[in-house]
């Protein structure tokens, strides 16, 4: 390119100047550069995926973020008293803990400043399998809510003379707490009887944890664990339990070649967002195609391969109509089916085929029991879903359905679903169309496969509850706790035998319905009227249930609930109308193990106070080793902050039974020091030691940690995760293993010598408490753990649903016409377009989340309050927005009318926004808005002047020796109040999320109405984290308490509160403001006791039992006997 | 010896002209400077060189086209062209600050007014100041010194400069609108391309 230079460059030497004088001269090499060659520090990683390596988290210098954007040290050098204006380098511990922001529990990172002993920022754990170093905007929102300005700086009680709900509250401490609900629960099971152990309730929100506080109630004798799950999932689970005895799906999303996802989550909001979404991304990388099936365009359904708007309720039309083409086209995988169905006890039921037959659901009866004639039952039994048919019933076009099932086929067996949430929870009978999905891809043999659909028990770790071997009385993992002998109705009613988890959310409904109660006590059962104590744990019942004026009537009434505290961090609806609500702490202020299945593998988080766990790895020592957590967040000036393990342990050794005459205490109480509450460390050495021996063998031979005196819980509370088990597929496939006369089937023991084969190939074998069990399968010579079923098969045919009234639904099924949906009016949603008879009348969609918005704790995260705004409004289609003449912005009423009876239960007002993004006929606008407060602010003195005490003197400073050396004393006890920082006796109530509203309410109707937006703040509390809330632009509503205007609608068979409605659209009225709801809530009750006395298949004179035995009956053991029943006629 | 000199005032004269305006004592010596107009012969031609008072020269012709050259409608970062997204990397993940920090050298941003130190002319006075090292040396006789330091002019040029300045210096030459920076681009292209012949050939040799 260039040949010769035409000048002679060496001319430049004659220049009149020097060059150096010509110069600019940009360069120095003053004390900048020598600072940045004397510092030790990390620079610009090369990619955003950067941690650093886990061997130096314990010291690792990084610059600060905030200096980052002047360019790094390269232009101002490390900041030094030569060098002041350059960049200033954290010095960090880095603690990993888990999120708890929603239920998937990532790992993260605290990255704690040693220098103000303060948590600068959240970030990923690396290290954790499943979210890779990932986190959504919920996780590094961690940080905001461990500073968050309202947080609840110390046990609060109500003020006595006031009535719940007044909003008097006066400061307390953890003692007086606990000595006063310890008291009211030891007098209450003090009393043995069975009316008093099911008195005692406690109430989670969401658990993330995996067995502890259920251990908690074991070792009470308590059955009143009671969960939010049937607000959630049950019927997502109803068809995991039917069909594989199972808890839920778990689909291999990252090696699949077909996410088929039957809702927004997974790849939207949850569940398990982030990781799924992060395998869900992978997978598409390598060629995998996406299917969101959902009535809304969510974020997924957007950016997928097919959209599939399917009328909600009408998804097992789909399903059936896929089954029907496999079929008939002959693409069924024959060898799996004939291997993993449960087609001979189909074919060996005789009654049952007859039914069928008489029923029309089969048009002929097979010649012979052969798999042959059960394929040909099958052919003729899934004819009738044609492409008219799905087309008709789901109003799909058939162009995509033909797409749909081409991707179905394509995909051979690598096909990822989950049945989660949206369809499922929505609709009653929903639980079918999961049904009808396992059947699917179960005909295609994508059961167990890599890249296929899985079941939950084989991908998840429950140890939580099982660091018994650390206690005085409760044996390795538990084994000595005896079983509870009680069966509390209250949460487990005799109208919904096969409920999958609690009736939670009919808790307030069946304390008030002495009808209901009267009628089954005259029956001969033992119904409370009353609880003694109820203990929800950072739940918001009042908020998120349905019929929450219900809630207040209850909760307000100190004759139903005596005694009442919520264990809970922020303010919320719920703790407005508490006698107590005692702090405990978040993500990183807590211990949990959390495990989920999100992948084909076995890992476990280990969450952690991190402020807590950076102390004492600098070498502080609490004074009172059972009270540490809550030493060391006072400490770091979070307030009296305490977490729940500690709490329970303490609880229960020293105020339930402190004498341990209740045989509560030695459950509890250390092995290692009598007398005392087991320690963290102790439990979850335990935990973790006696029930994971991969973990414990690698962390025992560790160098690092093999001579620590709690080797297991060092090694995890520096790793924060462990993976116990990878790439589990076809589990059910495992053969039975033997080992010194026992059998070993999904983890269990039995007696190899009771081992005998019956009907069907179903190995039995008796456990240590010599009872039978079955826990495998021989096929073609082969002992197979199989399926968690009776059968240990997939049963497709459910037998035992004829023992509970429920034969027509044995088969996955689904109406075939008008006439139909009458008859198997259980497996129709309740906002069926069949119920659409007026011209203003919608389904309405509400069980979608926003995906930052999702729970009470959250509320007061500044940055998700501020993406959150606006983003519930009422999303209708175009064309039925133009035919009622409604604009993007119009304030309109949204009636709500139960189509089982009838009623309607009142209204709300939201805004419409017109989208092609929705369903015709359908509408959507998620349930999770319209968050209140009564008041702006409230002010509980904090007590400086009356004796409280400073946490302490030297600066915080983890590398202060005076800092590490003390701890405040006697902490939680009345001598032992401390000065709360920069606290002035006056908080404010989510003052970044939640606005304020008058509400009236006289037993029969209430009303809502907003009265008064957020606004910008300063506050002194965490000032130097919240220096932007003066920047509040937005007025906090975030849509309507649409949940108070929604009645229960109990599924009959699952149980689940079905979410969505039937609405009536109108324009607002003069005077309507959006945010406005009318409640007639005397209606909603009836359209509780409506759906409860129409749909129901309950107990009667003829049971023998409250449920089968075998399938789940989650949190506590149960005592065989609790099971058996009689009822009188 | 000339040899070095001659490179060393090269660089610091062309790092000075693409790195800001001119300022009217530098303006001078590009008025008056025999060398400098030999270089340069458009610039010398040019009536207004001659005629115009300087002041008047830099506002109203030379640095509106500087502006443009080098602010406006053409960009002298190295990263804009070597970057697939064409983002200039500001912060410290920038190629060449390790190299300048491995020297001890540090870009005073002050004085320099860029956005990051990857400009044309932050990158020719570095070659001035490895230049004038190698003086130093070869006053000194530390023959191992110069020799090291013609291989980090050679290595930088080769690493740097030559993969995208030529590029920024031939979209200069045919925007600019005055015969100083045409020249000036030209120049600096010919010249970085003749400096890479004589490092070839002392690192060979």
């Amino acid at each position: 390119m260039y040949l010769e230079s035409r000048r002679t460059f060496l001319k430049g030497t004659a220049l009149t100047v020097a060059g150096a004088a010509i110069a600019k001269g940009v360069f120095s090499t003053d004390a900048a550069a020598e600072s940045v060659k004397a510092s030790k520090f990390t620079n610009t990683p090369d990619s955003l995926s950067f941690y650093p390596p886990q061997d130096q988290w314990n010291s690792f210098q990084e610059l600060d973020g905030v200096d980052w954007k002047r360019g790094g040290i390269d232009r101002h050098g490390v900041q030094s008293e030569e060098n002041p204006e350059g960049i200033y380098v954290n010095d960090y511990m880095i603690v990993p803990t888990a999120c708890s922001n929603c239920e998937a529990s990532c790992g993260l990172t605290a990255w704690i400043d040693k220098k103000t002993f303060t948590v600068k920022k959240y970030m990923g754990n690396p290290l954790h399998p499943a979210s890779r170093g990932r986190n959504c905007a919920k996780g590094y929102a961690v940080q905001s809510q461990m500073y968050d300005p309202d947080r609840i700086p110390f046990p609060l009680k109500r003020a006595p003379g006031s009535k719940r709900g007044e909003g008097k509250w006066i400061r307390t401490t953890w003692d007086e707490a606990m000595s006063t609900i310890g008291k009211k629960m030891a007098d209450t099971i003090r009393k043995g009887d069975d009316l008093s152990k099911k008195s005692v309730m406690y109430h989670v929100g969401r658990p993330n944890e995996n067995g502890f506080v259920p251990q908690i109630w074991e070792t009470l004798g308590l059955d009143s664990y009671n969960s939010h799950t049937n607000i959630c999932s049950s019927n997502g689970r109803t068809p995991t339990i039917w069909t594989a005895n199972d808890d839920r799906t778990s689909p291999d999303w990252a090696n699949a070649k077909l996410i088929f996802l039957n809702s927004s989550h997974a790849a939207d909001a949850g569940h398990y967002f982030q990781q799924s979404a992060s395998f869900i991304a992978d997978a598409r990388k390598k060629g995998a195609k996406l299917v969101v099936m959902d009535p809304r365009m969510s974020n997924s359904a957007g950016m997928s391969d097919l959209w599939i708007a399917a009328w909600p309720g009408t998804e097992a039309a789909i399903y059936l109509y896929l089954a029907n083409r496999i079929l008939s086209e002959n693409m069924t995988d024959k060898k799996f089916v004939k291997k993993w169905f449960n087609w001979e006890t189909l074919m060996n039921d005789s009654e049952h085929l007859n039914f069928m037959f008489e029923k029309g659901q089969i048009n002929k009866l097979p010649v012979d029991r052969s798999f042959e004639s059960y394929m040909e039952l099958l052919k003729d039994m899934y004819a009738p879903y044609t492409l008219d048919y799905a087309v008709k019933e789901t109003h799909v076009p058939a162009y995509k359905l033909e797409k749909l099932y081409e991707m179905f086929i394509w995909a051979g067996d690598a096909i990822s679903t989950y049945i989660w949430r949206a369809a499922a929870a929505g609709n009653r009978g929903a639980w079918m169309g999961g049904r009808a999905a396992y059947f699917c891809i179960g005909l295609r043999g994508a059961i167990g496969t890599e890249g296929g659909t899985f079941f939950h028990h084989w991908h998840v770790i429950s140890v939580s509850g099982k660091g018994g071997s650390s206690t005085v009385g409760q044996g390795i993992a538990g084994a000595d706790v005896p079983k509870v002998k009680v069966w509390n109705e209250l949460t487990w009613p005799p109208e919904w035998p096969l409920s999958t988890y609690e009736l939670s959310y009919l808790l307030p409904h069946l304390l008030s319905d002495k009808e209901w109660q009267k009628k089954w006590n005259d029956r001969g059962l033992n119904v409370p009227s009353k609880l003694a104590v109820w203990i929800p744990r950072m739940y918001n019942p009042v908020w998120i249930n349905p019929d929450g004026f219900r809630w207040l009537e209850v909760l307000k009434n100190e004759e139903i609930m005596e005694l009442t505290m919520n264990l809970s961090p922020v303010w919320s609806e719920t703790n407005w109308y508490m006698d107590y609500v005692l702090p405990v702490g978040l993500a990183g202020e807590r211990h949990d193990q959390h495990s989920e299945a999100t992948m084909p593998a076995r890992w476990t988080s280990f969450r952690q106070p991190v402020l807590r766990v950076a102390l004492e790895k600098s070498g502080w020592k609490a004074k009172n080793p059972a009270r540490a957590t809550l030493e060391a967040h006072i400490k770091a000036g979070l307030g009296e902050v305490w977490e729940e393990n500690e709490f329970w342990f303490d609880l229960c050794v020293n105020y339930i039974d402190a004498d341990g005459s209740l045989g509560i205490k030695k459950m509890w109480e250390s092995k290692r020091h009598p007398g005392k509450p087991v320690t963290i460390a102790e439990w979850y050495d335990a935990a973790f030691g006696d029930n994971l021996p991969k973990l414990k063998e690698t962390a025992t031979n560790d160098p690092r940690y093999m001579n620590e005196e709690f080797p297991v819980y060092s090694y995890l509370r520096d790793y924060g995760v462990w993976m116990e088990e990878d790439k589990i597929f076809n589990a059910q496939e495992r053969e039975l293993k033997f080992e010194e006369g026992e059998v070993i089937s999904h983890g269990h023991k039995f007696a190899a010598s009771t081992m005998s084969i019956g009907a069907g190939g179903v190995i039995s074998a008796q456990d240590h408490h010599g009872k039978e069990k079955k826990i495998g399968i021989e096929i073609d010579g082969k002992k197979m753990e199989g399926f968690a079923t009776l059968t240990k098969k997939l049963e497709f045919y459910t037998q035992w649903a004829t023992d509970w009234h429920w034969r027509e639904y044995a088969m996955p099924f689904y109406p075939r016409n008008d006439e139909e949906k009458n008859q198997y009016i259980h497996l129709v949603s309740h906002v069926n377009h069949k119920y659409m008879t007026e011209e203003n009348a919608f389904a309405l969609n509400t069980v979608f989340r926003l995906p930052y918005n999702i729970h009470t704790r959250s509320a007061n995260s500044k940055h998700l309050m501020e993406i959150s705004q606006n983003h519930d409004p009422i999303w209708i289609s175009t064309k039925d927005a133009q035919r009622l003449g409604f604009k993007r912005g119009d304030a309109i009423r949204v009636r709500i009318v139960d189509t089982v009876s009838g009623l309607e239960g009142g209204h709300f007002v939201a805004m419409a926004v017109p989208t092609e993004g929705v369903l015709p006929g359908t509408l959507a606008c998620s349930h999770h808005g319209g968050r209140w407060k009564l008041t702006n602010a409230v002010t509980i003195p904090n007590g400086v002047s009356d004796g409280k005490v400073a946490p302490g003197v030297a600066p915080r400073d983890l590398n202060n020796k005076e800092f590490l050396a003390e701890s405040p004393a006697n902490v939680g006890k009345a001598g032992g109040q401390s000065i709360i920082d920069d606290y002035e006796g006056t908080t404010g109530l989510n003052s970044f999320g939640v606005p304020v509203a008058e509400i009236q309410m006289d037993g029969k109707v209430g009303k809502l109405k907003y009265v008064e937006g957020i606004k910008p703040f300063h506050t002194e509390r965490f000032a130097e984290y919240n220096r932007d809330s003066g920047n509040i632009w937005w007025d906090g509503l975030s849509g309507s308490w649409q949940n108070a205007v929604a009645a229960p609608h109990p599924d009959p068979v699952s149980g689940m509160h079905c979410w969505h409605h039937k609405v009536l659209l109108e324009p607002a009225q003069a005077g309507d403001k959006i945010g406005d709801i009318f409640v007639n809530y005397d209606n909603n009750f009836k359209v509780y006791q409506a759906w409860r006395d129409t749909l129901t298949r309950g107990l009667d004179s003829n049971s023998t039992l409250r449920r089968p035995r075998h399938i789940k009956r989650p949190w506590v053991n149960l005592d065989p006997s609790v099971y058996e029943v009689s009822i009188k006629s | 010896m000339d040899e070095i000199i001659a490179r060393s005032n090269l660089y610091a004269l062309l790092s000075r002209i693409l790195l800001q305006e001119l300022d009217v004592e530098r303006l001078e010596i590009l008025r008056n400077d025999e060398t400098v107009l030999e270089f340069m012969p458009h610039w010398r031609d040019w009536e207004p060189r001659r005629e115009t008072e300087a002041q008047k020269l830099l506002e109203e012709y030379l640095n509106p086209d500087f502006t443009n050259l080098s602010l406006l409608h053409l960009v002298p970062y190295e990263t804009f062209y070597t970057r697939s997204d064409q983002m200039i990397e500001t912060g410290g993940a920038n190629p060449v600050t390790d190299i300048y920090s491995a020297y001890d050298f540090l870009v005073d941003y002050e004085v320099a007014r860029v956005v990051s130190a990857d400009h044309i002319g932050i990158e020719m006075e570095f070659m001035h100041h490895l230049c004038e090292a190698q003086l130093k040396a070869m006053e000194e006789s530390d023959q191992e010194a110069v020799q090291e330091l013609i291989r980090v002019q050679h290595q930088f040029l080769n690493t740097h400069l030559l993969r995208w300045a030529p590029m920024y210096l031939i979209n200069m030459k045919y925007e600019s609108r005055t015969p100083l920076y045409y020249d000036s681009a030209e120049m600096a292209l010919e010249f970085i391309l003749s400096d890479n012949e004589t490092l070839s050939a002392l690192v060979q040799a």
